[in-house]
């Protein structure tokens, strides 16, 4: 157990440099010059040299690099233009939205998590809800309905979801306001209002995966021996399927939904594009069309670091449900 | 104001934040209408909403003293009874060293005009270290004493009174300048105060008790409380002003209403009548680079050809944009109305052809990859081909666009453009962008790249003419630029189109800008 | 949305053993019937799966015939008519401006006729959905196979590569990238081709969406390696591509198939997924994706305007993942029904 996990760890830490060195050689090789934007009527060459000096965009790319990451771990100075000494972890100072880019994630990051966290719980409980009752109904009009209503759900857009929802709920009907974040710590009802279009718009989507996967799982524990010999031997309905077939239909949607969450997690660009809220996601689309570097390289970082954290978690949590997978 | 009442809060929508709060560092439009809420300058606009402008005194009593009457040297004598928020006086050192603090190259994003002029060059910041001089002065600025400031040019600007009205020109104490960490926390000298500040998300503006309305001509405090609230995408904006909910009453929605809709709100009375519709002085034009597209002709024929009213279809309508045929925006002091191509809404084709002389003229546009732009460019490709000429529309990556269409050797025939004066003079528009000798490698407001020995002595002769008398003689030259280079074919003005709420008051679109003023806002009690 | 092209759980939910499956069952049937012959008799039996297919049918023959369509219809997807709407630019006359003329109305603004470039959308859009599916099908094939084949290093390599691309956000990347790829072909003076366009999408697609297939065909082929057939051609001195091609394909091609026709409603989404956030096909080119995001705005003011793009697309995806559910439960009796 505790072998695996080292190694587990020490794989995610490569995976991790390989994704920062890609992404560096690939955003700090942009046409935009972040330097530029800064002066937006009257700007001349030698000044904007002068300020790319200060900022070390002159610097070797793998210095830069070297720099970068330094920062990350022991923090380190990035000059006046920049806000002075970054402590670790230092993802750098935007030009663009003139603060330290980890005051930015700490504003951006509760907002996406606050997001799509709901919204998995919805999606795994209604979908393997849904399919659990079509298993168990198989071939009546309930499961038909159900597997229909996931094929819809996996056939819509979300920003189209996302944009009939408010127009019904917020514009037309008044019931909801409009979407948007306000702290849990604040106002847990209206951080509930805000988003909660946002929850179930993702949830109608996701949950389609989840509806076909434990419907197929479900029926397949049904017929296996080990669910015939417990009904055999009398142990309640009830018991059955709560006990056995549902424990071993959940095992491989762990691993979905990991993922799921993890990419979830890592973009929600198009669900906040949606609602209009600015999370992890909008931040991300702002940095890339206004060049804004330090921003995009901390959020390729961040949203791969939750991607390859759910990976491990999946993995041990595969093990706690399922006694026959073992790890090493 | 006439029926406006105190107390309440009173909240602005915005998708963005405000990229600077720092008055040094302030120049994008929501920048500079948030600024005079918090901070005064040397002379600002007097407004009446309905573009009648008036230049007066702010911290100083009047617009400016022109000493010698030659434009080189200029004195302000500085109001009594002016305070910071902390309730220390505000004297000519605090504006001379929010003056010389623009000379940090830290500070970047703010206007140079003062800084250029000081210094006499483009390099200010090397002509004079604000760093290594920090108890000093740059070159040309005094203060004989705490009610005077005092500027000594090389050469005449006459612009300065208007120059000065922009929030650069805001004091600050040298104890509380803290480089770029003002943007943070301005030092207040306005109405009201920044008492929390979380960026991206809200600024929120309290009263100062430290500022007395009797020196100030243009600022009022009614509301308890302003919010800038952002995130909220126009659209969401529109729709939050349409519902008119709660606290969205006396709100405004600071982005225009999106195209999209527009007919909803012009078909609703209701709505309408809690709008404020009108054109700004951004002027829009299709800039012909007359490096590349050096036939006279080709550029009439352009100017002949252009379908205006189908353009401003493209763009969402009237609401959006209103058709102009002149260099100057209509908002220009002595503006006066030509249209030297006279070819009706729609273009004629046939006189550009005409022109042309039967020849398919290939041109390469080039726009900004952005969904509106590339809108623009289908439109303008379908119109221009209807009059002889071949369009390659050419996308480009919106956040270098504009760095390519300033660089001297742009491999473009014509590109969209416009233009915003910081002041409401012909000075500011005609010579920033047709005079050839300050043609540099990079970095060109003059995007035409037109360089007409004729023109540029006219420049000169304009500007050392008296301010006052300049205004005539202005709107003549954008006629004649037009006749004799046609460097351009004038497009349209954008138009400003805001909503707000029931219990929002005193809101008008300014005339130097063209975006939402709080000077005179109230919520309604 | 997820972040990955494919969903990989559309895919994981494949046949679970094809190889315990399909083929034992041809075995017994004496009349030597195909797996694939019996999987079609399944199919056809189906009456969703048949509706399903035709309605993919139907919309192949369009995207095939949209020239032809055009000249017939007698209005291209470029011309405006501009003449037809109001000051605000939206269409004159009822629901969008439909007429006899323009059959689903006029796009607001520029005046084109929806119809006709929503033919031409779904032009492009499939053509990119197939060719997307098609590369990231064979990479993920190749790649799976030799990981599962090989094991040991290389399958220890493969892994790490998938979980390294599974770990790049891409959407940050056809950001970053479809915006400057032109740049690094075309000069100043070019606009480049809707083709190059096209290929810059497939080629982020191809990049991101093979691991799902490669994961799948892995565990396949690992299911597979220990069996007596695969023994017995290793044994009489096979090689990789006997192995590949001869022995474990046709074993697996049942969940490949499957995989394949889901990937493609999911790169229709993805596509128009891209255009939301504008780096997917742009004007003037006529693209599914780009007309459902232009017509969002539109919701409250011009209907009609997102209803047609809105339930074409829809009807489009439903039916390819209708159609994906009934083939997977042709290939695998055993499974759901």
């Amino acid at each position: 157990m505790v072998r695996f996990l080292i190694k587990r760890i020490l794989t995610a830490v490569l995976t991790l440099t390989a994704v920062s060195i890609v992404a560096f050689l690939m955003f700090f090789a942009l046409p935009a010059d972040p330097v530029t934007g800064m002066c937006p009527k009257n700007c001349n060459t030698e000044r904007l040299e002068r300020v790319r000096d200060e900022l070390g965009l002159n610097d070797p790319k793998p210095e830069q690099y070297v720099n970068y990451m330094k920062g990350i771990f022991v923090g380190r100075d990035l000059g006046s233009a920049q806000g002075g000494q970054c402590d670790a972890p230092c993802l750098g100072y935007s030009y663009v939205n003139s603060e330290a880019v980890s005051d930015t994630f700490a504003r951006v990051l509760p907002v996406t998590l606050s997001i799509v966290i709901p919204a998995a719980v919805i999606w795994l409980v209604l979908g393997v809800g849904l399919g659990m009752v079509s298993a168990l109904r198989k071939g009546t009009v309930l499961d038909r309905l159900s597997v229909g209503f996931s094929l819809t759900g996996a056939s819509l857009q979300l920003y189209f979801v996302g944009a009939v929802l408010q127009l019904v709920f917020v514009y037309t009907l008044h019931i909801l306001p409009t979407p948007g974040y306000t702290s849990i710590f604040d106002d847990p009802l209206k951080w509930a209002s805000g988003l909660v279009l946002a929850w179930w718009s993702l949830a109608f989507l996701f949950s389609a995966i989840y509806t076909r996967l434990s419907r197929a799982q479900m029926l397949e524990t049904l017929s296996e021996d080990f669910v015939r010999t417990a009904r055999a031997k009398g142990l309640a309905k009830g018991k059955v399927y709560g006990r056995h077939a549902l424990r071993a239909a959940i095992t491989p949607m762990v691993t979905i939904a990991g993922l799921d969450l993890g990419s979830a997690l890592g973009g929600t660009v198009i669900t906040e594009t949606t609602f209009g809220i600015r999370g992890l996601g909008r931040t991300a689309v702002d940095a890339v069309r206004l060049g804004d570097l330090p921003t995009i390289m901390a959020t390729v970082l961040i949203s791969a670091f939750f991607i390859v954290l759910a990976n491990i978690v999946v993995d041990l949590l595969y093990a706690a449900i399922d006694p026959r997978v073992r790890l090493g | 104001m006439p029926g406006a009442t105190k107390g309440g809060t009173f909240t602005i929508l915005r998708e963005t934040q405000i990229s600077h709060l720092d008055p040094q560092r302030v120049y994008s439009f929501a920048g500079l209408m948030a600024a005079p809420l918090y901070a005064r300058y040397l002379t600002t606009w007097k407004d009446d909403g309905k573009g009648k402008l008036t230049l007066v005194g702010d911290l100083a009593e009047t617009p400016g003293t022109n000493v010698n009457n030659d434009c080189k040297v200029w004195e302000f004598k500085i109001k009594d009874g002016l305070k910071f928020e902390d309730g220390r006086p505000i004297t000519s050192k605090e504006i001379a060293y929010g003056i010389a603090r623009s000379f940090n190259p830290d500070l970047t994003g703010g206007p140079t005009y003062i800084q250029e002029w000081l210094a006499d060059t483009a390099q200010y910041d090397t002509a004079w270290n604000f760093k290594a001089n920090k108890g000093s002065l740059p070159p040309g600025l005094t203060t004989p004493d705490d009610k005077t400031l005092r500027f000594e040019f090389k050469k005449a600007h006459c612009d300065l009174p208007f120059a000065a009205s922009l929030p650069a020109t805001a004091p600050l104490p040298p104890d509380k300048d803290t480089g770029v960490n003002v943007d943070n926390q301005p030092f207040a000298s306005g109405p009201y105060k920044i008492t929390k500040l979380t960026p991206g998300v809200e600024v929120v503006l309290e009263r100062n008790d430290q500022w007395d309305p009797k020196t100030d001509p243009v600022r009022h405090q009614y509301p308890d409380k302003f919010v800038w609230s952002f995130g909220t995408t126009p659209d969401a904006q529109a729709n939050r002003m349409i519902a008119d909910n709660g606290p969205d009453q006396s709100a405004v929605a600071f982005n225009t209403v999106p195209a999209s809709l527009i007919s909803r709100v012009l078909g609703d009375a209701a709505l309408k009548s809690r709008s404020l519709l009108s054109p700004t002085p951004s002027a829009n034009r299709l800039t012909i680079n007359t490096q590349r597209v050096t036939d006279l002709k080709v550029r009439q024929a352009l100017n002949y050809a252009i379908d205006r009213d189908g353009l401003i279809k493209a763009l969402g309508g009237e609401a959006v944009a209103s058709p102009l045929t002149t260099l100057l925006p209509p908002a220009t002091l002595g503006y006066e109305k030509s249209d030297v191509y006279p070819a009706g809404p729609n273009g004629n084709p046939d006189k550009a052809k005409e022109l042309l002389g039967g020849k398919e003229v290939p041109l390469v546009l080039a726009v900004r990859d952005d969904d509106l732009n590339q809108r623009l460019g289908t439109q303008l490709k379908n119109n221009l081909e209807k009059a002889g000429f071949k369009i390659t529309v050419k996308t480009t990556p919106a956040d270098s666009y504009l760095d390519d269409v300033k660089s001297k050797n742009n491999a473009w025939d014509i590109y969209l453009d416009s233009w915003a004066a910081d002041w409401p003079s012909g000075a500011a528009v005609l010579p920033v962008l047709f005079d050839g000798r300050g043609i540099k490698a990079a970095g060109n407001s003059n995007t035409s790249y037109m360089n007409n020995d004729a023109i540029n002595a006219e420049f000169d002769r304009v500007l050392a003419m008296d301010p006052a008398a300049q205004a005539p003689e202005w709107a003549k030259l954008d006629k004649k630029i037009m006749e004799e280079v046609a460097p351009a074919v004038p497009l349209y003005v954008d138009v400003s189109f805001n909503l707000y709420g029931s219990k929002a008051g005193g809101l008008f679109i300014e005339s130097i800008f063209g975006n939402v003023s709080f000077v005179n806002a109230y919520a309604k009690q | 949305m997820s972040l990955s092209p494919i969903d990989e759980a559309a895919l994981t939910e494949g046949p679970q053993a094809p190889g315990d499956a399909v083929p034992e069952a041809a075995a017994k049937e004496f009349v030597g019937r195909s797996p694939g012959q019996l999987a079609w008799a399944r199919l056809r039996r189906d009456r969703t799966a048949m509706i399903s297919g035709v309605t993919v049918v139907l919309f192949l023959v369009i995207a095939l015939a949209a020239p032809l369509i055009e000249r017939l219809y007698g209005v291209g997807p470029y011309q405006q008519f501009q003449g037809q709407l109001d000051g605000a630019g939206m269409p004159l006359g009822y629901a969008g401006g439909i007429s006899g003329e323009h059959w689903f109305g006029l796009e607001p603004q520029l005046g084109r006729d929806i119809f006709i470039r929503l033919v031409y959308g779904i032009r492009t859009s499939l053509l990119i959905a197939f060719v997307a599916a098609v590369i990231t099908a064979g990479t993920g094939v190749v790649l799976g196979v030799v990981a599962g084949y090989l094991g040991g290093w290389v399958d220890a390599v493969i892994g790490w590569i998938i979980d390294f691309t599974l770990a790049l956000p891409y959407l940050i990347f056809a950001l970053a990238v479809v915006p400057t790829a032109a740049l690094r072909f075309y000069g100043p003076r070019d606009n480049p081709p809707d083709w190059f366009k096209m290929t810059v999408i497939i080629g982020i697609f191809a990049a991101f969406g093979w691991t799902a297939t490669a994961r799948l065909v892995r565990g396949q082929v690992i299911s597979l390696r220990e069996r007596e057939f695969v023994e017995a051609a290793r044994a009489s001195g096979a090689g990789l591509l006997h192995m590949a091609f001869r022995q474990l394909l046709p074993n697996i091609w049942a969940p490949i198939l499957v995989s394949f026709s889901l990937a493609l409603p999911a790169y229709i989404t993805s596509e128009a997924a891209l255009s939301f956030l504008g780096v997917g096909m742009v004007d003037p080119t006529p693209d599914f994706g780009a007309m459902i995001f232009k017509s969002i705005d539109f919701m409250q003011t011009d209907p009609a305007y997102l209803f047609f793009p809105g339930v074409a697309i829809f009807v489009l995806v439903f039916a390819f993942n209708l159609f994906g559910d009934a083939l997977r439960d042709a290939l695998d009796p055993k499974s759901s029904r």
